[in-house]
């Protein structure tokens, strides 16, 4: 191919610094991001496909049920001891139910809100050019994403165990639909500790002056995965809240 | 600029026709000298496709090769230092489509001939198929006759007669293949999968265990039987009953 | 290799101490090391020891430990905690990480400069490609007659899933790694890569990753097949679990690297550089990175899921608690047949590069090529389930996927089209990379017609799970995939050091290369039509001659594969000097001077027409 030698724009010599206008740059990260959203947005999608084929499937019929024992009635100690001992009763299909609808939609509510946090922040550092105030926002968003982060933790301990003693092995085990969920809880905490750390970024960057009323493209970036993750927590608390009993 | 002068095209076809040749008589030959024994309707079909496709592809193989062949030939470059340039081709529309009709007409006839093989391996002949359950377990299968209450490692099936095998396993997931039938189904807990076949040679077959499985997957063997239905009856009748 | 740009000052500390400037791959080690020995310390602490899942719970710990240590010890996390505190890198810290100045010590480290990265990834690609040639070497000799010789099954059993991984992933990164990195970025007239940090924790992740996979060896081994299907892979021990981390780790590598790839492309080319003016090879590595960043995420779900059952017993993939291996065999495949395309495309497009200067004329129907790689990389993620026809997941989507499936031939034979046509009329170098490319058209044929019979259904019945589908991939693996990748080196190794690889060495290797594949793989079809298994550490008395070939076919592969190496490694520092553009291309790699400065480019070019116009003199080496 040809090269035209372009007339000379930039420094020779030396280590010209060949700064890059930042709207380029922004432009270059946003792409980024959003083809780093599509992987994730595959990755919430085989989230879901295990819930959702487990529950097709629905092999022996133990969607969301087991045979074996109420785990949380002993310790794991306990039961292990009693198998051994041979001193277990028979076992009994276990219907452990449903994770707690209203604490999966409180985890979303509270993504939800702290994305509309984050958002109407960057509007108000655009439009007022107050770091300072931004810098709080960015904090209350965080703190709502912990707040999430401790909601799901509270709810990934709640899944029912049942402890099982099946041919050879002695375990606490759960029924596919817990698995399914315990899955799906744990990306959910995952991507709110990110959110956090996000957020956190953002409150001290701003303080720094490395964000202000000028150079808000990060507060953007942000902005824009904290959304995805909102939307994503939606979708999938509105499947595994809808979707639940094999009929 | 330089060009390269059209070559002749008579060695190019020549080498097309004789490749092409050999690749029928081998795809007429290998399948038949190694595939094992066809022991029903399902291998001889598959026999069948097996030696159909190949005579298709040779021709296409044969194209490709005497194209590299042609190249290597009359193209190479054999001075010293940089090839000068080449003629400056960059379509040739004519062939573009040639091609790629060719190629969705073959694509077309491979498919429909498997759809309809898949069909017809999949219509249910016969409204009373004899019920072999199958279990894998690590490492040995054992068959099942329900309506006899017979159990056996030894697959003893009467000819002529559709067998379904419905197959399961006790733990991890298994391969049931009947070598010589042509079929094969995965052995997987908690849920039944089905095949169905009909022998219709007497002879001795050979069941293996295709999916990996863990230390002795290369040991999972068990050997079967197809024989006339008046001695898969007495067969059936002397082996001990079972609950 | 130092770069020809001097500083106008010297470069200066950054912010925060030296402490960052000293982290290499000793420290990443030394840092892996310590936190894997503190994962395992607290989960001895933590966990239940009565539990069936403490083993499996102390490995994933320790693995995790391993994972963090290591990216601790290379600087991984330098960066994400700079920003959080509101540090940015200054302009010396860039450079610093780039490796300005710091000779051949910026191949130990996080170094951020795209042709550094190109590099390691060529070293790393090697030393994966030698562990699994040392595997298939143990598992051929194992095999050369029935009964059990020197290991026995478990370990031989574990021996072909660690070498189908291995090898996975050094095909992977074989072309995308080396050539995706160091040439593209300069092929678009760009100074580096949209994320340079990315690049660097790609390549490092990778060699994290690897690490775990290989060290499945001292723990136990995988006897699951590479596979690793849901209910065998339960009942393995804890090499399964450093199986599962290592993927989890790869997939991190991979997505980052796809982000990278992509944005490079998309953002930074360089003025004239329209899209038709691309580089035919430049497409492959961005429909590649697209593929791959669609597919590696439910292999990552999958493992992850894995993991679960594993270690805190859901059922996944357990029967008795409602999961079935289906769902890991769905979640695989689906990342799986991508997967085997993201290895293909980019050995394929490498070629479709190497054939227009070879041939000393355009790309024969570049429009074409391009819609016949992005069509097959579209068409790839709806056939995944043509590895489950036997499986009895779904019986009647076996007509289905049987379409999609034969659909890819279309495609695929367009690439023979393209390769063959830029060919035809040429004025053919037969130079080491053309050598190569005549021996991919070869094998490339039998590995893809063979894929048509795999794909017909009621022939699946028969040849699924036998060695005919192994000689199927391996003719594509191998045989074409390797044979396109040694072509990108042999092409592209003059730009990297100034010398060719050596011509005369490099043939004996090709001859002896080819003629054991043929062998090989040539006798495998026949032990698979025969009836052999796959996966069977022993076999009947009636394979035993076809066996008996294919063994002594891979130790011509191996005596040819020894040769290459010795070819790279001597003519890396003693190989004739080759000049910066001796097979006077015209794509912008070759008109800048090798060493290539940091930064590539004094001047950004701009571009006026494709690299194809062989009949003007560009711009003289």
């Amino acid at each position: 191919m040809s090269l035209d030698t372009a007339p000379p724009s930039e420094m020779h010599g030396g280590t010209p610094a060949h700064h890059e206008a930042p709207e380029v740059v922004d432009a270059r990260q946003r792409l980024g991001l959003w083809l780093f959203i599509g992987a994730d947005v595959v990755t919430v999608g085989a989230l879901l496909f295990t819930y959702l084929y487990l529950r097709g499937v629905d092999t022996s019929g133990h969607w969301n049920s087991l045979l074996g024992y109420r785990g949380s009635l002993h310790s794991y100690e306990y039961w292990d001891n009693a198998a051994n001992n041979g001193t277990l009763k028979n076992p009994t299909l276990i219907y452990p139910g449903w994770l707690s609808s209203g604490m999966q939609w409180l985890v979303s509510a509270l993504t939800v809100v702290s994305a509309g946090v984050i958002w109407q922040a960057e509007k108000t550092l655009r439009a007022t050019k107050n770091a300072k105030s931004f810098s709080s926002m960015a904090i209350f968003a965080m703190i709502l994403a912990l707040v999430g982060v401790v909601v799901s933790a509270v709810l990934l301990s709640d899944i029912p165990q049942v402890f099982v003693a099946a041919n050879d092995s002695l375990t606490m085990s759960y029924t596919a639909y817990d698995s399914a969920m315990m899955a799906i809880v744990g990306s959910t905490l995952g991507h709110l500790v990110i959110l956090a750390f996000l957020g956190l970024g953002l409150a001290i960057r701003s303080v720094r002056g490395a964000i202000t009323g000028d150079r808000w493209f990060q507060a953007r970036l942000v902005r824009i995965f904290w959304v995805w993750v909102a939307v994503s927590s939606i979708v999938s608390t509105l499947i595994t809240t809808t979707i639940t009993s094999v009929h | 600029m330089a060009t390269s002068e059209k070559k002749s095209l008579t060695g190019f076809f020549w080498a097309w026709g004789i490749i092409t040749a050999v690749g029928v008589v081998l795809s007429i030959w290998l399948p038949q000298r190694y595939m094992p024994e066809a022991m029903s309707n399902d291998a001889h079909l598959t026999m069948t496709t097996m030696i159909l496709f190949s005579i298709c592809a040779a021709p296409v193989a044969a194209g490709v090769y005497a194209g590299a062949l042609h190249i290597l030939r009359n193209y190479r470059y054999r001075g010293e230092g940089v090839p000068p340039a080449a003629e400056q081709i960059r379509e040739h529309t004519k062939l573009l489509v040639t091609w790629l009709t060719a190629s969705a007409i073959l694509t077309v006839f491979v498919l429909v001939w498997g759809l309809g093989a898949l069909a017809s391996e999949n219509s249910n002949t016969s409204s009373n198929p004899l019920v072999v359950d199958v279990t894998g377990q690590q490492w040995i299968w054992s068959f099942s006759y329900p309506g006899s209450h017979v159990q056996s490692n030894e697959l003893y099936l009467p000819e002529n007669r559709e067998v379904e095998f419905r197959v399961t396993s006790e733990d991890v997931t298994h391969g049931f293949w009947v070598v010589n039938m042509g079929v094969q189904v995965d052995a997987n807990p908690g849920t039944i999968t089905t095949i169905h076949t009909t022998p219709d040679k007497l002879g001795v077959f050979e069941v293996r265990c295709e999916q990996f499985c863990g230390l002795n997957h290369a040991f999972m063997d068990a050997v079967g039987y197809v024989v006339t239905p008046q001695k898969f009856t007495s067969w059936l009748a002397a082996q001990p009953q079972q609950s | 290799m130092t770069t020809t740009l001097e500083p106008t000052e010297s470069v200066t500390q950054p912010r925060g101490g030296g402490l960052a400037r000293r982290q290499n791959f000793g420290t990443a080690v030394a840092g892996g090391v310590i936190f894997a020995f503190l994962g395992w310390l607290l989960a001895r602490k933590l966990f239940y020891t009565g539990s069936d899942n403490f083993s499996d719970q102390v490995a994933v710990m320790t693995c995790v430990g391993w994972m963090i240590g290591f990216w601790i010890g290379i600087g991984a996390f330098n960066a994400p905690f700079k920003w959080l505190l509101g540090n940015d890198n200054s302009r010396d810290d860039d450079l610093y990480y780039a490796g300005h100045n710091q000779g051949r010590a910026r191949y130990w480290k996080y170094t951020t400069d795209h042709k550094v990265v190109g590099v390691q990834y060529i070293i790393v690609t090697m030393g994966l490609l030698g562990v699994g040639g040392i595997l298939a070497m143990a598992i051929r000799t194992e095999l050369i007659t029935p009964g059990t010789h020197f290991v026995n099954q478990q370990v031989y059993n574990s021996f072909i899933a660690i070498h189908g991984m291995v090898m996975i992933l050094a095909l992977i990164v074989a072309v995308a790694g080396p050539w995706g990195n160091f040439v593209m970025p300069i092929m678009i007239g760009a100074r580096d890569m949209a994320f340079p940090r990315l690049n660097a924790l790609s390549l490092w992740s990778l060699v994290s990753a690897a690490t775990l996979l290989v060290g499945t060896l001292a723990v136990g081994g995988l006897p699951v097949g590479w596979v690793v299907l849901g209910t065998v892979a339960d009942q393995a021990g804890v090499g399964m679990d450093f199986f599962a981390m290592a993927i989890v780790v790869f997939t991190v590598s991979t997505t980052v690297a796809s982000v990278n790839l992509i944005t490079t492309v998309i953002s930074m080319r360089t003025k004239g550089m329209t899209l038709d003016r691309l580089p035919i090879f430049v497409w492959g590595t961005v429909v590649t990175a697209a593929l791959a960043l669609y597919a590696f995420p439910f292999f990552f779900i999958a493992e992850a899921n894995q993991i679960l059952d594993r270690t805190v017993s859901t059922s996944f993939y357990v029967a008795t608690g409602g999961g079935t291996s289906w769902l890991q065999a769905n979640l695989f495949w689906l990342m799986g047949h991508p997967e085997v395309y993201v290895i293909l495309i980019p050995a394929v497009a490498a070629l479709f590069e190497i054939s227009t200067v070879m041939a000393r004329k355009p790309l024969f129907s570049y429009r074409t090529a391009v819609g016949a790689m992005v069509s097959l990389a579209g068409l790839s993620a709806v056939v995944w389930a043509h590895h489950m026809f036997t499986s009895g997941w779904a019986p009647s989507l076996g007509g289905p996927f049987m379409v999609t499936t034969e659909l890819i031939s279309i495609p695929t034979g367009i690439f023979f089209l393209v390769l063959i046509g830029t060919l035809w009329r040429g004025s053919v170098w037969m130079r080491l990379p053309t050598v190569w490319m005549f021996g991919f058209i070869f094998n490339f044929l039998i590995g893809g017609v063979t894929g048509i019979y795999l794909s017909d259904v009621p022939l699946d019945e028969q040849l699924h799970g036998t060695m005919f589908v192994t000689a199927h991939f391996h003719y594509i693996f191998v045989g074409s995939v390797l044979f396109g990748a040694i072509a990108a080196l042999a092409y592209w190794f003059p730009k990297v050091t100034g010398r060719y690889l050596n011509e005369f060495l490099g043939r004996i290797s090709f001859w002896l290369v080819f003629i054991g594949i043929q062998i090989t793989f040539g006798a495998m079809f026949l032990s698979g039509l025969k009836g052999m298994p796959r996966r069977d550490a022993s076999y009947s008395l009636a394979f035993e001659h076809t066996n008996f070939i294919s063994t002594i076919g891979a130790y011509i592969i191996m005596i040819g594969m020894l040769i290459l190496f010795g070819a790279i490694v001597t003519s890396w520092r003693h190989g004739e000097p080759s000049g910066p553009n001796p097979w006077h291309a015209n794509s912008l790699e070759w008109l800048v001077p090798t060493p290539v400065p940091l930064e590539n480019f004094d001047v950004m070019p701009v571009v006026t027409e494709d690299p194809y116009h062989f009949d003007k003199e560009i711009v003289s080496s």
